[in-house]
């Protein structure tokens, strides 16, 4: 039932409704229900217009959710008529859908099952071949090796994210709290002989990460984009984003639990993998939508691209230079770097070089562990 | 009171807010519903005036909390005025007292320094509580937020309980640098503050400045919304528009009077030289 003309009573239709938002994501609770009801007995709902205002003011909780009322809600209390809009709607949706998907079994999130081989390669493995596979660059690494990797990675950055919790937690002592102070020496009369501190106030940091998924980066971007899934699990302010000639916001994507559920979300809805690379075009757009929401000058900025970028220098160069106004510190890790010899003079990477506290490697999980020391002091 | 959103538009009007009928209904919601509200939007939009608006409108004091990065307890609800403490400590230290005694007196509400949070809610008169830009204060303060606002009541630990006589209104408001948690979302009332539309911004403007010719307010509101759509890196709010039209007024209104005066309305070189090519 999806229109107000399903239900008998205006209460029933109501709460239907309520029950339609719900399940388009809306976070209607109960109160939201309860709520609704009194705004209707306020007199507020012969008035479509006013009814949908006073509805949204109770059900959104951003601009976003906002816009996306205005369907839910016409489709429900709008007569028949001006439904058909929504059909097609539909229909759209549901071809791009389908797309999606190609480009899921395109990155490989497909496969499900794995290989008899890795059970038994796995049994061989000690402790060598885990070092080993630390510094295999992650181009040339096979499907079992893969699959090992991905349990190494796991515990490694478990360790990691505990002796990064350990290490902030052993602080230094905080200022006088001159409250507990005087409770404290109200014996001594008031003389301040024996001091009370406050601990020191946990420091709030977040991360940021700008993957890159363009086309040359095709052999690394998906191990990397793993690298994120696992960095999501331990570290609780992390935003993420992907981008090659467009960008995407996936932070709520590798929120997922399931690594292959998350991997499948962000394949289904990054619609530019392997395509070009527009560093520049999409830093500026990040910087116009989101940088004031996710960087705060305490940010961790950490961009995983090789730089090869197609656009202008000068866009990149502007945009990079923002960007490290508003972090604490911008990493940049290049899985070329890991190549013999290499050095950064494309035109992308000398835009970008200028704007960085810190430019490393990133084909192998060696390197990417190295972030050890950047997550701490961040 | 009103009992209809429709009946607050002329009221709200003559106090000097120029109001569509989507807040009006808000305000209205929010008066009934005795909700909080959270109003979101880009800066200088009117968030922060519409709790003043509100206060006028019932005729209720208005007590507004300024967030800031670290804000803390102290600084938001209460505070023990210690030198004044210190002091006691000393005026009593051979007045027989006992150290109970001394404790009681010490910790009583003559000592006790009122923060606004802690303000509103022992007034004893009903006031709206203004919780500006709560997108700047720390996630834990958020958090302790949520415990006020569902139960309008304050802890101190060497005093109880405090409870509040008359339910505060209370508006809060968020540039959105920051998300807010869902739980304190699902507290309050929603309404996003866009940017007026031109004939509102028109409208505006003669509010503030009567005086100004017609054609002149809506070159100033065209412009503005042209400056806008721009992309700057601080798009103008509606503050900066009066002032704005405040600063072609005096300079005569001529066209070099938009040219000259634009430092009210713009505040980076970057967004000027921007405007200047773009636009002027």
């Amino acid at each position: 039932m999806d229109h107000y003309t399903d239900y008998s009573s205006f209460t029933g239709a109501l709460i239907g409704f309520v029950q339609q938002a719900r399940s388009h994501g809306f976070p209607a609770g109960i109160q939201c229900s309860c709520d609704a009801v009194a705004t209707a007995l306020h007199g507020i709902w012969w008035d479509l217009e006013q009814f949908e205002f006073a509805l949204a003011a109770l059900f959104c909780t951003d601009k976003e959710e906002r816009e996306r009322f205005r369907a839910v809600f016409d489709r429900f209390w709008k007569p028949k008529g001006s439904r058909v809009r929504q059909k097609t709607e539909y229909k759209n949706q549901k071809r791009v859908f389908q797309q999606q998907n190609r480009i899921a079994v395109m990155v490989g999130t497909g496969k499900t099952t794995e290989s008899e081989n890795s059970e038994e390669s796995r049994n061989t493995s000690g402790a060598n071949a885990k070092e080993t596979l630390k510094k295999t660059d992650f181009s040339q690494l096979t499907e079992e090796q893969s699959a090992l990797l991905d349990e190494l990675a796991e515990k490694l950055l478990r360790e990691m994210s505990l002796r990064i919790r350990r290490k902030r937690k052993k602080a230094k002592k905080g200022a006088i709290d001159m409250g507990a102070s005087i409770r404290k020496n109200i014996q001594n009369g008031g003389a301040l002989i024996d001091l009370a501190r406050l601990k020191r106030k946990k420091q709030r940091y977040r991360l940021l990460v700008l993957l890159d998924v363009s086309g040359s980066m095709d052999k690394y971007s998906f191990y990397l984009l793993k690298f994120l899934w696992t960095l999501k699990s331990h570290f609780k302010h992390i935003e993420a984003f992907v981008f090659s000639t467009l960008l995407m916001r996936i932070t709520d994507e590798i929120s997922e639990k399931n690594l292959a559920s998350a991997l499948r979300n962000v394949s289904q809805t990054a619609s530019h993998w392997s395509g070009g690379t527009q560093i520049g075009a999409c830093l500026k757009i990040f910087n116009e939508h989101y940088a004031k929401r996710f960087l705060n000058g305490n940010t961790l900025t950490i961009i995983l691209s090789d730089g090869l970028d197609t656009g202008e220098p000068d866009v990149l160069e502007e945009a990079m230079q923002k960007v490290r106004l508003r972090s604490r510190k911008v990493v940049w890790l290049n899985p070329l770097k890991g190549m013999q010899g290499y050095e950064p003079i494309q035109r992308g990477m000398q835009a970008a070089m200028p704007a960085l506290h810190h430019f490393g490697a990133a084909h192998n999980l060696e390197s990417l562990l190295i972030l050890e020391n950047i997550l701490t002091d961040a | 009171m009103v009992s209809n959103p429709k009946e607050l538009i002329p009221i709200i009007d003559e106090l000097g807010y120029v109001i569509e009928e989507e807040l009006a209904t808000v305000l209205f919601l929010m008066l009934k519903l005795e909700k909080p509200l959270l109003l979101e939007g880009n800066p200088g939009v009117g968030k922060t005036r519409i709790a003043y608006i509100l206060s006028k409108l019932l005729d209720y004091e208005l007590v507004r909390l300024q967030c800031y990065e670290g804000l803390d307890v102290n600084n938001a609800i209460y505070e023990w005025n210690y030198q004044k403490q210190i002091l006691a400590i000393k005026l009593h230290e051979h007045s027989g007292k006992t150290t109970r005694e001394k404790e009681d007196l010490i910790f009583g509400e003559d000592y006790l320094l009122k923060r606004p949070l802690l303000k509103a809610i022992s007034s004893d008169r009903p006031c709206v509580l203004l919780i500006d830009e709560i997108d700047r204060a720390d996630e834990e303060f958020e958090a302790f937020l949520l415990e006020l606002l569902s139960d309008f009541q304050i802890s101190i630990p060497e005093l109880g309980t405090i409870r509040s006589a008359f339910k505060p209104l209370v508006v809060l408001t968020s540039n959105r640098t920051r998300e807010l948690s869902d739980a304190l979302k699902r507290r309050c009332l929603y309404h996003w503050v866009n940017y007026p539309s031109m004939d509102k911004e028109i409208r505006i403007i003669k509010k503030h400045l009567p005086d100004i010719e017609e054609r002149l307010a809506e070159q100033i509101a065209s412009y503005v919304d042209r400056i806008r759509n721009l992309k700057l890196d601080k798009a103008p709010g509606i503050a900066e528009t009066i002032d704005w039209a405040r600063g072609i007024a005096l300079l005569n209104g001529s066209s070099e009077a938009m040219v000259q005066s634009l430092a009210c309305l713009l505040k980076s070189d970057h967004d000027i030289k921007r405007v200047m090519e773009d636009i002027f």
